[in-house]
């Protein structure tokens, strides 16, 4: 398929703002009489505010004013699992309980410093295992857990459970949730190589790059709120719930985002915009709320650490017969997600095994506010299915790339418990691809060779995650001057899916891409409401929204065409920013022209009648703004079927030093399969990006509380890893399919978060290879695992401890 | 409870002497209240956090005489706040002292090499996140220790010289200039004094306040080399969890007088093991005279971790400490 | 120099007490000299009024016993080693001060303890006790006090009192250190551990005031021979007969 724009590299627009540094975020905006607010954090990690005095704060010149969680929840507190914009009864160490504004940051910090808080201590815990245990003390003040529509609750097992667990051997404990299919007992015995293991996955923060800074202010009972989400009209809709004003009377700014990895996409997930929002209307002054990084590591989110114990059986010609995942998820101080569903609802997904049972439990632990974070479950699982496929293939006598091409998933293939049928699946070809680029074959000749104290290892990963939504609404417009202009309410969180997605609109309308302007950046502007901007669904959905955007807009040109010169509407075509007869291309008009007409015609041309019934309430309002104003094309997508995968290949050569544990990455490729490949080089930046985390997943990142007294010792950089430039291979290779799935009009599909777990996969997978098949069962796998190990020794860790080191 | 402060800075006196009287002269009359700054890398942390309260700074970058590398009678001088990065590319010392140039160019990362000094590195206070944390610990004046406790969060600290505080040296070129038989030069309002480099790092059994042995109202101001091991075969390498911006779990700074394979004589240091750099007299002992091999290596390697009392979470380092050891020696 | 205690911020941000304030080490010891000094002058003056001391000469008697001697002189020892080591770190001497202030401690506990279970059933136990009576002693010249004199008895029982009050308080922080028999655990609360530290830092105040006193005292030209009976044991009969009243403690002869 010949794309004018598909499929090519462009400059996004908000390309040149972010290298010249232009480009505004949050915390540089300014406004006017602006005042600065800062938060006083929790220092307990479980504890209820029994007072609060700050009569010495609130006396001290320049303070504003402060508002505490009864000023927000008038009515009492939520009483269930989530953030909280403010609360009186913390769960994790540096959960925010007031706000004071005051003229400068430093006299609102001091401000701080003279407020006295009276806590009554409660008891705390750090891992799900000691919550479980009789007596174990409760995260929550109603419990160990939240059950989703029924309230906390408190679920304990025996001691002899507990220790069972922890001395390596399957869960007996009746599970929170239970999902099932096939006949796994029939399955294992059917197998002729059968693993069984326990494991687990740290969690860890997102530590988005930008903190959770915002700027609120009120005018003319508008609420004008400057922040940074993944989002722009999905978090707008969201947010004007969660601070209490009407979504027409909120206008959200929002130009780019430094970061967003899951837990800023949503408003759930961002309730602290609320603070500087009712403060603001609190003291009638603009008010600017710094986030700082240690606190953006306590209130921006982490991943679920998962606990687990895998039973994974292969029949002799390597095919999965069986896999049963047992798995304690950690909510963390604020509830959590379904990533231990996901992570067997991956295996499922990538392995096609023929029984799969899950079995799940979700604790509550007074750490972090845990969330979605970059393919939160799949990406858990990826580092520890991987090495247990090798070592399975080894002992079957298969080779490892075949081994995952045994169990691919295909196009006509179904995924998951539901049984999904994929629109479309490539990944054979996926495999192909890497085999052949990074050369695996030629490179097993040196599959463990040791040179000194190194040795060399390979592995190969893969990633997935549903990479699709629909259901989403898209506006173009055009005025008299002939350019298009796309409203787009996907955020930018980096990405360039704002720009990426607009593309389609473009392309339907063969319109130049010079001559397009993509509005996007503040809500105002008046955009449709979208997906939020988290797994990696965007491309696709969106993509679907704008094409259909720009199809109602073509449909409207021709007839505005034929109604003007003659004909019906299928005898018009378009080239060239014109509509002309296809039997006489001399006969037609300019799209400038036919936008004049429009604006004149009114009615449905202008957006003021005839609209999709099911329009969002947001781009109902949006629509409505803009109706009578130019020439509009407006769309409401209807639902998919089947599930729009995106799958990620990884290949990796490592050379590991067992007398310092440390590792070089020779070389590492990540080859996408995600449909038409929208944007190159958009495409090269997730893969490469994610590539990096994935490193990060495996080998450095992780939580770390301390079991004495609940303070988290990973808020800063030291302490929480993420890879360096020299940590991670100078080229990182980078390949696609692009073949296109059926269920997009331009055959898109989207891969933000595979492209970390199959990195993540194949690094754990090659430093098992380098150790002769020894398997950590967790993530990460930091040097000092590796050197003790090496050298038989070992730490004084509690076996599958969260939030701890492992040993 | 009262709030703790984190991140704004608070009001402080910023003092930038242009000369070494006028520095020196602060330094005297303001004492522990006179903050001493140089490039700053371990300084605003613990300023913005408000864990360190000084009513004001001395900036000391001002000063031309304490900063640079010069040749003196037997050796090579450093001014104390010449840069990481102005040492890592010196030809002088790249020349004569590789092993400094080599510590000091994977201190954290370019950034902080290229405005964090020498004296700055030197005199970095410990570590240990809980101490940073801004806890009263014994280290911050307080009465107890949070890492060296039955389920302390220890995996970076010591496993020599414990004396309450399990805090380890984080500095890298520290174990350099003890293996390169540094000396200390010392300046106050009454004069100057020297102090080799292996008696310029204070253990917290004689001192768990202070990690050197820098008194009130002195400042470190040069840094000399003797040429006793200029130009020597040296070892240095650092095991870190990142290769950049980290400090080392466990690293080796050596240096070996060779005549073939024959070692006639070393120095021998390893950081982050300890409070302060410990120099491994014994395997310079034992490898005095002897073939390199790797059997000698291996022996003096499990030699260097005699009387090492891991915590909880920092075993690992005793087999890392050995094959650092094991590794310098081998060659 | 206001304070007496010290207070630092707990781990969860609550004020505790952290210790005593070492500013009260120089005013201990600025009251020392002060009154000591004072003493001094004042009892010059009065000695050119009385020139009247008892003679070491003619037969000799039994004060203290060998190993009642070798109990004061080590429990003397280990007391000073404890209180310089304890003190080091304060004024800023950097020794490594911490070992051998345990091991001290240990010898001080052990001592004790040993004198303890010997004074109550091997020594005339009711000789050092206080009764009230015993305080109207020093106003009464015709009085003659048993073995030992009130103020003898009054240091006696503040020294003793001071020193449990050391010896448990240190104990209790022994077991917050690692030792060569124990690595330490986390049993005290941090409130009860400031407590616990500013009960040892007062009694060590205490102590030294005390010890001070006690060597000024020992040295004192008409208590000498105390001073010497307990390095060589025995007493003249003619300094017995001058301070002791004989139906309330007869030794008996010395060797």
């Amino acid at each position: 398929m010949a794309y004018m724009h598909i499929g090519k590299d462009f400059t996004p627009p908000d390309v040149p703002g972010k290298v010249t540094g232009r480009i505004k975020y949050a915390e540089d905006y300014t406004r006017e009489g602006m005042v600065y607010a800062r938060l006083l954090t929790s220092p307990i990690p479980h504890a209820r505010v029994v007072d609060i005095d700050a009569s010495e704060a609130l006396a001290m010149e320049g303070v504003l004013g402060m508002l505490t969680a009864d000023d927000v929840y008038p009515d009492g507190e939520p009483q269930s699992t989530g953030l909280k914009m403010l609360t009186n009864e913390p769960t994790l160490v540096g959960e925010p309980i007031l706000a004071v504004a005051a003229v400068d940051e430093k006299t609102a910090e001091t401000a701080i410093s003279k407020i006295s808080v009276t806590f009554e201590r409660l008891p705390f815990v750090l891992d799900p295992l000691d919550s479980l245990q009789p007596g174990g003390a409760d995260a929550y003040n109603g419990g160990n857990t939240f059950v989703f529509r029924q309230g906390f609750a408190v679920e304990k097992w025996s001691a002899d459970q507990v220790a069972s667990f922890r001395a390596g051997n399957e869960p007996t404990a009746e599970p929170q949730q239970t999902v099932a299919y096939g006949d796994l007992e029939a399955g294992f015995g059917e197998s002729s190589y059968v693993y069984e293991g326990t494991f687990t996955n740290a969690g860890y923060p997102h530590h988005s790059m930008e903190p959770r800074s915002a700027l609120a202010y009120w005018e003319d009972g508008k609420l004008y709120l400057h922040g940074g989400s993944q989002s722009l009209t999905a978090f707008a809709d969201g947010i004007a719930g969660v601070i209490g004003v009407p979504k027409e009377d909120l206008v959200f700014v929002n130009a780019a985002t430094g970061g967003g990895f899951g837990q800023r996409a949503r408003a759930g997930s961002i309730p602290v915009y609320g603070v500087p929002a009712k403060l603001s209307q609190k003291i009638n002054r603009p008010v600017m709320m710094r986030v700082t990084r240690e606190e953006e590591f306590t209130i921006g989110g982490a991943r679920q650490g998962l606990t687990g114990w895998i039973k994974v059986g292969f029949k002799p010609d390597g095919v999965m017969a069986a896999c049963d995942l047992w798995i304690v998820s950690d909510n963390g101080g604020k509830g959590g997600g379904a990533d231990a569903y996901s992570a067997a609802d991956c295996i499922s997904v990538l392995y096609q095994a023929d029984a799969v049972r899950f079995r799940g439990t979700a604790i509550g632990t007074n750490t972090a506010h845990r969330g979605a974070q970059r393919g939160p479950g799949q990406n858990q699982i990826a580092p520890i299915i991987s090495p247990i496929l090798d070592v399975a293939a080894d002992e079957l006598g298969i080779s490892r790339f075949d081994m995952r091409k045994i169990n691919t998933p295909m196009t006509g293939d179904v995924g998951g418990p539901q049984r999904t049928p994929f629109t479309s699946a490539y990944m054979p070809e996926a495999l192909e691809l890497a085999a052949e680029q990074f050369g695996w074959d030629e490179r097993q000749s040196r599959r463990r060779q040791t040179n000194g104290s190194k040795v060399i290892g390979l592995g190969i990963g893969q990633g997935y995650h549903n990479a699709g939504r629909s259901g989403m609404d898209g506006i173009v417009m055009m005025g008299p001057d002939g350019r298009l202009k796309i409203h787009n309410g996907v955020g930018n969180l980096g990405t360039y899916s704002y720009a990426s997605t607009s593309r389609a609109a473009a392309e339907v309308l063969k319109m130049p891409w010079e001559r397009v302007d993509i509005i996007t950046g503040r809500t105002d502007l008046h955009l449709p409401i979208t997906s939020p901007q988290d797994g990696s669904n965007s491309i696709f959905t969106n993509t679907r929204a704008f094409y259909g955007a720009a199809q109602d807009m073509l449909a409207k040109i021709k007839e505005i065409a034929a109604n003007d010169l003659g004909g019906t509407a299928d005898e018009y075509d378009i080239s060239n920013e014109r509509v002309h007869q296809i039997a006489d291309e001399s006969v037609g008009m300019t799209f400038a022209e036919v936008a004049s007409r429009a604006i004149q015609l009114g009615g449905k041309y202008t957006g003021s009648a005839d609209l999709p019934e099911e329009l969002a309430e947001w781009t109902q309002i949006s629509v409505s703004r803009l109706a009578g104003t130019g020439f509009m094309g407006v769309f409401h997508d209807s639902i998919h079927e089947g599930n729009p995968p995106g799958f990620t290949v990884s290949c990796i050569e490592i050379e590991l030093d067992k007398e310092t544990g440390k590792y070089e990455i020779l070389d590492l490729i990540n080859v996408a399969e995600s449909g038409t490949i929208m944007h190159p080089k958009g495409m090269e930046n997730q893969l490469v990006g994610g590539a990096v985390w994935g490193i990060g997943l495996s080998g450095y990142e992780r939580h770390l509380y301390d079991p004495q007294n609940g303070m988290p010792a990973s808020t800063g950089y030291w302490q929480s890893k993420v890879p360096t430039y020299l940590d991670t291979p100078v080229k990182i290779g980078t390949g696609w399919v692009d073949l296109p799935d059926p269920e997009n009009p331009v055959g898109a599909r989207g891969v933000g978060e595979p492209a970390q777990g199959s990195v993540s996969a194949a690094l754990t997978a090659a430093i098992t290879d380098a150790l002769d098949g020894h398997i950590f069962g967790a993530s990460p796998i930091t040097a000092d695992m590796i050197i003790n190990h090496v050298a038989g020794t070992s730490e004084d860790s509690v076996p599958l401890a969260q939030n701890n080191f492992r040993g | 409870m009262v709030a703790t402060s984190h991140d704004v800075m608070p009001d402080i006196e910023l003092y930038q002497p242009a000369d070494e009287a006028t520095a020196l002269d602060l330094a005297a009359r303001l004492g522990n209240e006179g903050w001493l700054l140089s490039g700053g890398q371990d300084t605003y942390g613990w300023l913005k956090d408000r864990n360190k309260t000084p009513s004001a700074m001395i900036e000391l970058t001002q000063i031309d005489a304490w900063r640079g590398v010069k040749e003196i009678s037997n050796g090579v001088e450093i001014g104390a706040t010449t840069t990481l990065t102005e040492i890592a590319n010196d030809p002088l010392i790249k020349s004569r002292f590789g092993l400094l140039a080599k510590a000091a160019s994977v201190v954290a990362s370019p950034q902080i090499r290229n405005v964090g000094t020498l004296g700055g590195n030197l005199n970095q206070d410990a570590r240990c996140w809980y101490y940073r944390r801004g806890l009263d610990c014994y280290r911050a004046g307080g009465n107890i220790c949070y890492a060296d406790s039955p389920e302390g969060l220890n995996r970076e600290h010591a496993l020599f010289g414990a004396s309450r505080c399990v805090a380890v040296s984080p500095s890298d070129t520290a174990p350099a200039l003890v293996a390169l038989d540094a000396t200390m030069v010392i300046s106050s309002s009454n004069g100057q004094r020297t102090v080799p480099a292996q008696d310029y790092f204070v253990g917290p059994d004689r001192d768990i306040v202070n990690m050197t042995a820098l008194n009130e109202g002195e400042i470190l101001t040069a840094v000399q080399l003797p040429n006793a091991w200029a130009n020597a075969e040296f070892y240095w390498e650092k095991v870190a969890d990142r290769n950049v911006w980290d400090f080392a779990l466990v690293s080796i700074a050596a240096v070996f007088k060779t005549s073939g394979s024959t070692i006639e004589d070393s120095r021998v240091a390893c950081g982050a093991v300890e409070c302060v750099p410990r120099r491994l007299e014994s395997v310079e002992s034992a490898i005095r005279g002897q073939q390199r091999s790797e059997a000698v290596a291996s022996s003096a390697g499990e030699m260097a971790t005699d009387g090492a009392r891991p915590l909880n979470y920092n075993h690992f380092k005793v087999p890392l400490m050995q094959n650092l050891v094991k590794r310098a020696i081998r060659g | 120099m206001g304070e007496i205690v010290r207070y630092k911020r707990d781990v969860w941000g609550e004020e505790v007490i952290l210790g005593v304030s070492w500013d009260l080490l120089y005013v201990v010891f600025m009251a020392i000299i002060v009154l000591l000094v004072a003493h001094a002058i004042v009892m010059a003056a009065l000695a050119k009024k009385n020139l009247e001391r008892p003679t070491a000469e003619g037969r000799k008697v039994v004060r203290h016993e060998s190993v009642d001697r070798w109990f004061h002189w080590l429990m003397a020892a280990s007391i000073l080693a404890l209180i310089f080591t304890g003190v080091s770190p304060i004024l800023g001497l950097r020794i490594a001060w911490l070992d051998l202030h345990w091991m001290s401690g240990l010898l001080l506990t052990f001592l004790v303890v040993a004198h303890i279970i010997r004074a109550s059933f091997w020594q005339d136990f009711k000789s050092m006790l206080l009764v009230p009576k015993d305080f109207g002693e020093p106003f009464d010249s015709s009085r003659k006090p048993g073995k030992y004199y009130f103020e003898q008895k009054g240091m006696h029982w503040a020294v003793t009192v001071v020193t449990l009050a050391v010896i448990v308080t240190g104990v209790l922080m022994f077991m917050q250190i690692d030792t060569p028999f124990w690595d330490r655990t986390n049993s005290m609360a941090e409130d009860q551990l400031g407590l616990v530290f500013l009960l040892h830092g007062l009694s060590t105040l205490a102590l030294v005031a005390l010890a001070a006193t006690h060597i000024y005292f020992a040295l004192r030209p008409e208590k000498i021979y105390y001073t010497r009976s307990m390095i060589s044991g025995w007493m003249s009969e003619d300094e017995l007969a001058a301070n002791h009243d004989p139906g309330q403690w007869s030794p008996k002869e010395a060797d």
